[in-house]
């Protein structure tokens, strides 16, 4: 998720930011891995279709993660990172 | 501060690399690499020529890596946790292996190698009692007609 996100980013993940409204393309989402529910993934919304959510990472070599991942069932993103807590020096909103 | 560390740091997870995993997994590939060692070793031993010491040296190092690396794939890729709690010494065995495989890399004792070979033979039962050689490998080809 280079350069918006490193490894490490500790991030405050808002679970209510899709209360209201659906995933929209360009959303920063953490959500469960349809290939696998247990593990969490973090990606960006690149498309809505009728079949799902289509997720991107922002890093050029993972630019085609929707091929990889599959329509993601909007029900699965558990939440929103809004701000990177840590490390101090990359503080700020997401 | 370790308090404080504990209580900021985030209570999950989330992976943001999409990689796939094979799903091919078997314990003799480690075990070659640690076999190479074995032999490496006693080579180097058997040999009077300087350089062709060194090159044991070189190549025996390579092997180790290898070893550990294999043996690190058993642990984080195939082990799942309902093989530990079938084998609560999983994580006890696998740690010792990539431990030995560390000293294997620096050592020149065939003996060290043998250590390696036998925990190895340790995560391979583990991976046979889990169902790993029908879970995990692809079955033996037929032999072409002719």
């Amino acid at each position: 998720m280079e350069p918006t996100l490193r490894d490490g980013d500790w991030l405050l993940v808002d679970p209510a930011a899709h209360a209201q409204r659906a995933p929209k393309m360009g959303d920063l989402v953490v959500a469960r891995d349809p290939r696998a529910p247990e593990r969490l993934i973090v990606k960006r919304v690149a498309g809505v279709a009728a079949d799902g959510l289509r997720l991107a990472g922002d890093h050029p070599a993972h630019a085609d993660d929707a091929g990889l991942i599959g329509p993601l069932d909007p029900t699965l993103v558990i939440g929103q990172p809004w701000l990177r807590y840590w490390p101090p020096r990359r503080i700020g909103r997401v | 501060m370790n308090w404080l560390v504990r209580a900021l740091a985030p209570r999950a997870t989330a992976h943001a690399h999409c990689d796939i995993p094979c799903g091919v997994y078997d314990p003799q590939q480690a075990r070659i690499e640690a076999e190479s060692c074995y032999r490496i070793i006693q080579k180097y031993h058997d040999s009077t020529d300087e350089l062709f010491r060194a090159r044991c040296i070189n190549v025996k190092e390579e092997r180790a890596e290898l070893a550990k690396h294999h043996i690190d794939v058993m642990w984080h890729d195939y082990f799942k946790p309902e093989h530990l709690e079938k084998f609560p010494t999983l994580h006890e065995t696998c740690w010792k292996a990539a431990k030995q495989a560390s000293l294997v890399k620096r050592s020149l004792d065939v003996a060290e190698a043998q250590k390696l070979l036998d925990l190895i033979d340790k995560i391979d039962m583990m991976w046979r009692e889990t169902g790993g050689p029908a879970a995990t490998r692809m079955q033996p080809m037929q032999p072409m007609a002719s």
